[in-house]
């Protein structure tokens, strides 16, 4: 005080240091009040930026680690990094959806041409046709894609709040940024499981459905997807998973329309067995038991298998584990795994308290069949 | 090759394994995860009984860092 008393003060004369105090307070009320939404603006946009370079760093170490597998593991003879760059920019264009009508096998359509071309790329830039490794790669590729496909949006939105000044975009960015992160976060974690090809949280119904068809002949049932005929308590089970150990998920949805169709089983049952997203709070490896097609995916093979279970009247049973996100594509945990025995009593349960002897029971293991042969 | 990945609470890694079953005697074995391991596979005979085992799972477990 003693300082402005000297100083300041000297030039206005009549005003006090406490008067003084008080004018700089409302003007820096003043300021804040009136440029409130640029502070934060400039706030937001230095926190998406920190997050921006954190996804670059992710989707550049995800596109260097598939090209090195390529390399590697795969043979690549060339170098694949401009065929891997050209494939992460790869867009399937999704059908008009003004008349709905039809739209799933349009989009089926086009979901196929896309696996078989990604396919195609890959086994075009390998010099060997293992299975494994292709499949590992077409993963890895897809994995580098999404990446670089979250930061790009970020980046859209970034530069565009930045460019506009508009402040609602910028602070929902900010908002959204932490789930993003955490999501990319997965997907990079993912990278590791699959280049090793350990199984991952989501291939648990793989995992129980492959104890039953242990010892007996499979057989190709729909692309990438085997079936084997197993009999329980005077059951006979039809049951399904991807081909393994390779990183497929199948097409259980073409399956289970060709055992009800083409074969004419009329199953009492159609039970599956699929890894479930858990809410925060809920415990990794909790079962859940419930009714209806549980599959993720794009909705192409949900269709199916409801359209199939409808036609001919079969109740459709889902038994779900429960995982994160992070814990569903990457290897698979102690609780996950675990979870299998209690899954396998789960469905005895409920093939003797929901069937009778003689019935016919399709059982279905959905999820990424990585590491987990039959 | 053992492999170690990050938990997902970035303090802690994950160290994998392979359990080995013997399908006539029950006898599991843990043994650290290699290359090639898949569920299913044909593993090494068993130490109780002789048969061959196969690879029951394959799983992940949390190592905390010691303070």
């Amino acid at each position: 005080m003693s300082v402005l008393e000297g100083g300041v003060l000297q030039l206005f004369p009549g005003v006090n240091a406490s008067d003084l105090v008080t004018l700089v307070w409302i003007g820096f009320f003043a300021l804040t009040f009136l440029y409130q939404t640029r502070i934060q603006s400039y706030l937001a946009l230095s926190e998406i930026s920190r997050g921006l370079n954190k996804l670059k760093v992710m989707k550049d170490k995800a596109r260097k680690d598939t090209i090195d597998y390529l390399v590697n593991v795969g043979k690549a003879t060339n170098d694949p990094s401009p065929r891997v760059d050209q494939f992460l920019d790869y867009v399937a264009i999704m059908p008009v959806d003004m008349d709905p009508a039809g739209i799933v096998g349009k989009i089926d359509h086009i979901v196929t041409t896309n696996n078989d071309r990604v396919r195609a790329e890959v086994g075009a830039l390998l010099n060997q046709n293992n299975p494994v490794t292709v499949s590992i790669s077409e993963n890895l590729l897809e994995v580098a894609t999404s990446l670089n496909q979250i930061h790009k949006i970020v980046r859209h939105y970034y530069l565009l709040g930045k460019k506009t000044n508009s402040y609602f975009t910028l602070v929902q960015l900010q908002m959204l940024m932490p789930m993003i992160i955490q999501e990319a976060d997965a997907l990079l974690n993912a990278v590791d499981s699959f280049k090793l090809g350990q199984p991952v949280g989501d291939g648990i119904g793989p995992i129980v459905v492959s104890r039953f068809m242990a010892g007996k002949e499979k057989r190709v049932i729909a692309k990438d997807t085997v079936m084997a005929i197993t009999e329980y308590k005077g059951r006979k089970l039809y049951v399904l998973k991807a081909d393994g150990p390779m990183a497929y998920v199948g097409q259980p949805g073409v399956a289970i329309q060709k055992i009800v169709g083409e074969m004419g089983v009329k199953p009492s049952a159609i039970v599956m067995i699929d890894a479930a997203l858990k809410l925060e709070g809920e415990k990794t490896g909790e079962i859940a038991e419930g009714v209806g097609a549980a599959i993720g995916g794009i909705g192409v093979e949900k269709f199916q298998i409801e359209e199939a279970a409808t036609r001919v009247k079969v109740p459709l049973y889902a038994i779900l584990v429960k995982q994160s996100i992070l814990e569903a594509i990457t290897v698979m945990r102690k609780e996950i795994a675990e979870a299998a025995d209690k899954v396998t009593q789960v469905l005895n349960r409920v093939i003797e308290e929901k069937t009778k002897e003689g019935d016919e029971i399709v059982v279905a293991g959905i999820g990424n069949t990585l590491g987990v042969a039959q | 090759m053992m492999s170690s990945v990050p938990g997902s609470d970035k303090k802690s890694k994950l160290l994998v394994y392979t359990i080995e079953e013997c399908p006539v005697c029950g006898q599991k074995t843990k043994r650290a995860f290699a290359v090639g391991d898949y569920v299913t596979k044909e593993a090494a005979k068993c130490s109780k009984c002789g048969n061959p085992t196969r690879i029951g799972l394959v799983y992940a477990e949390s190592m905390k860092p010691s303070r």
